[in-house]
């Protein structure tokens, strides 16, 4: 570290703050030179992705970010899975679990399981939708597109859908002894959207949705 | 792996960092800011050049969600009302239970996701907290690692909780035996969730303070 390095970083920032980046991980300055899409610049202390850009990112995150609603909302409809036991048969859909599991305070389960598996991860593909839409049509961001992005990425650890099917997996093991279990349309819907959630996930740079989102007035 | 290092030139190679030149990193999006900006021109997000009372914070998430813990583990994380006689069983009973009869997968999932991963968690980021609070001789890379470890193992903790309200949710279609959640169950839940917040509160700026220059190459 010189004070010549230093001044370097004062004259460019007198000139463009924004031809700066500061690692949101640990706070080492780096001149922001775009690379392609496809490469990945990562800080050169401690190697936080700070560029991931992506061929066609606002397509393909929109794209997907659809596709994940609808299977979402077509998931919701059929059967989640199917239960036998000495002769009966019965079928339950996501909602019917949840509304079953909804008494006293096991609502507070109910609540946890809709939230982390349904309602949060189809708030963050529709706050994507909203946000990379009018970008990917080449008009300027949306109103508050920066506070709606913002809380998008902040709600990122919080949608739980692939853990969900983990626990699936073990409830149905669980579960072996005492009925038979099947699994309905809508089981192997969500194992689409668990993966389909990992692609969208995937096709956000976020650095390459904040440099357009920067360049709209505050 | 393909690394394209940004900077590229070499007088460059030694680490600058924003609060090095009095200006805030924004902790989102990385805009670089003058000292006395409090909100981020890209992302609208707070500035801080680090996370007010960051260590505060995590500390008292962490023995929330540690004391949660407690019940967690000695509370019945489901009841099996079989023909009106209730029996419930703890996590690692339930561990148990499926050593017993042979299903070592099941068995293995809830060890790591209900056991190892929550208590390791809690000891990782009190070990963490405690190497910045006290700028103890830990390398960077040690302490990065343990930081991705809470940041992206912690919330699969919750399968367990899923687990709980799926079988809950499924058994009441059989008359003769139904499952109920415990106690335990939401005891859990809250505790993962509040660890979860703990590590979110955790500034990994602050990581790097200790030992600016030691990088991780």
């Amino acid at each position: 570290m010189t004070d010549h390095d230093n001044d370097t970083y004062r004259a460019q920032f007198d000139q463009d703050p924004d031809s700066l980046i500061a690692c949101p991980a640990c706070d080492t300055l780096h001149k922001a030179v775009p690379v392609q899409a496809g490469h990945i610049a990562r800080c050169t202390q401690c190697h936080f992705k700070l560029m991931d850009p992506k061929p066609d990112t606002l397509t393909r995150t929109v794209a997907l970010s659809i596709t994940a609603s609808i299977l979402m909302v077509t998931m919701l409809c059929f059967p989640f899975l199917t239960i036998s036991q000495a002769g009966l048969t019965g079928e339950v859909s996501m909602l019917e679990i949840i509304f079953d599991l909804s008494h006293g305070w096991y609502n507070i389960l109910a609540v946890l399981v809709a939230a982390f598996v349904l309602a949060l991860p189809i708030v963050r593909m529709i706050a994507l939708i909203y946000v990379m839409w009018p970008l990917h049509q080449g008009r300027p961001p949306p109103a508050a597109a920066r506070q709606v992005f913002l809380f998008a990425e902040k709600l990122n650890p919080w949608a739980m859908t692939e853990i969900f099917i983990v626990g699936t997996v073990v409830a149905l093991i669980k579960m072996m002894g005492l009925a038979t279990i099947g699994f309905g349309i809508a089981f192997w819907l969500f194992c689409g959207l668990v993966v389909v959630i990992a692609l969208k996930n995937a096709a956000v740079c976020r650095w390459t949705i904040w440099t357009l989102i920067r360049k709209s007035p505050l | 792996m393909s690394l394209d290092n940004l900077d590229t030139d070499p007088k460059v190679a030694f680490m600058t960092r924003a609060i090095d030149m009095g200006w805030i990193g924004c902790h989102t999006c990385g805009t670089v800011h003058e000292g006395d900006q409090t909100h981020c021109r890209t992302c609208s997000a707070q500035l801080h050049s680090r996370l007010p009372n960051s260590l505060q914070q995590t500390w008292a998430w962490l023995i929330t969600g540690a004391l949660f813990l407690i019940p967690a583990n000695m509370l019945p994380l489901l009841s099996n009302l079989v023909l009106g006689h209730n029996e419930g069983h703890t996590i690692a009973e339930g561990i148990a239970i499926f050593f017993q009869t042979g299903d070592y997968f099941v068995a293995i999932v809830i060890l790591v996701a209900s056991l190892l991963i929550p208590f390791s968690k809690i000891f990782v980021i009190a070990i963490l907290v405690l190497s910045i609070q006290f700028r103890w001789q830990l390398d960077n890379k040690t302490r990065l690692l343990l930081y991705e470890f809470v940041e992206f193992i912690g919330r699969w903790s919750m399968i367990d909780v899923f687990v709980v309200a799926l079988l809950a949710g499924l058994v009441k279609l059989g008359a003769v035996i139904s499952i109920l959640p415990g106690t335990g169950a939401i005891c859990f839940a809250l505790s993962v969730i509040f660890t979860m917040i703990a590590a979110l509160r955790i500034d990994s700026k602050t990581i790097w303070d200790a030992h600016p220059k030691d990088t991780i190459e």
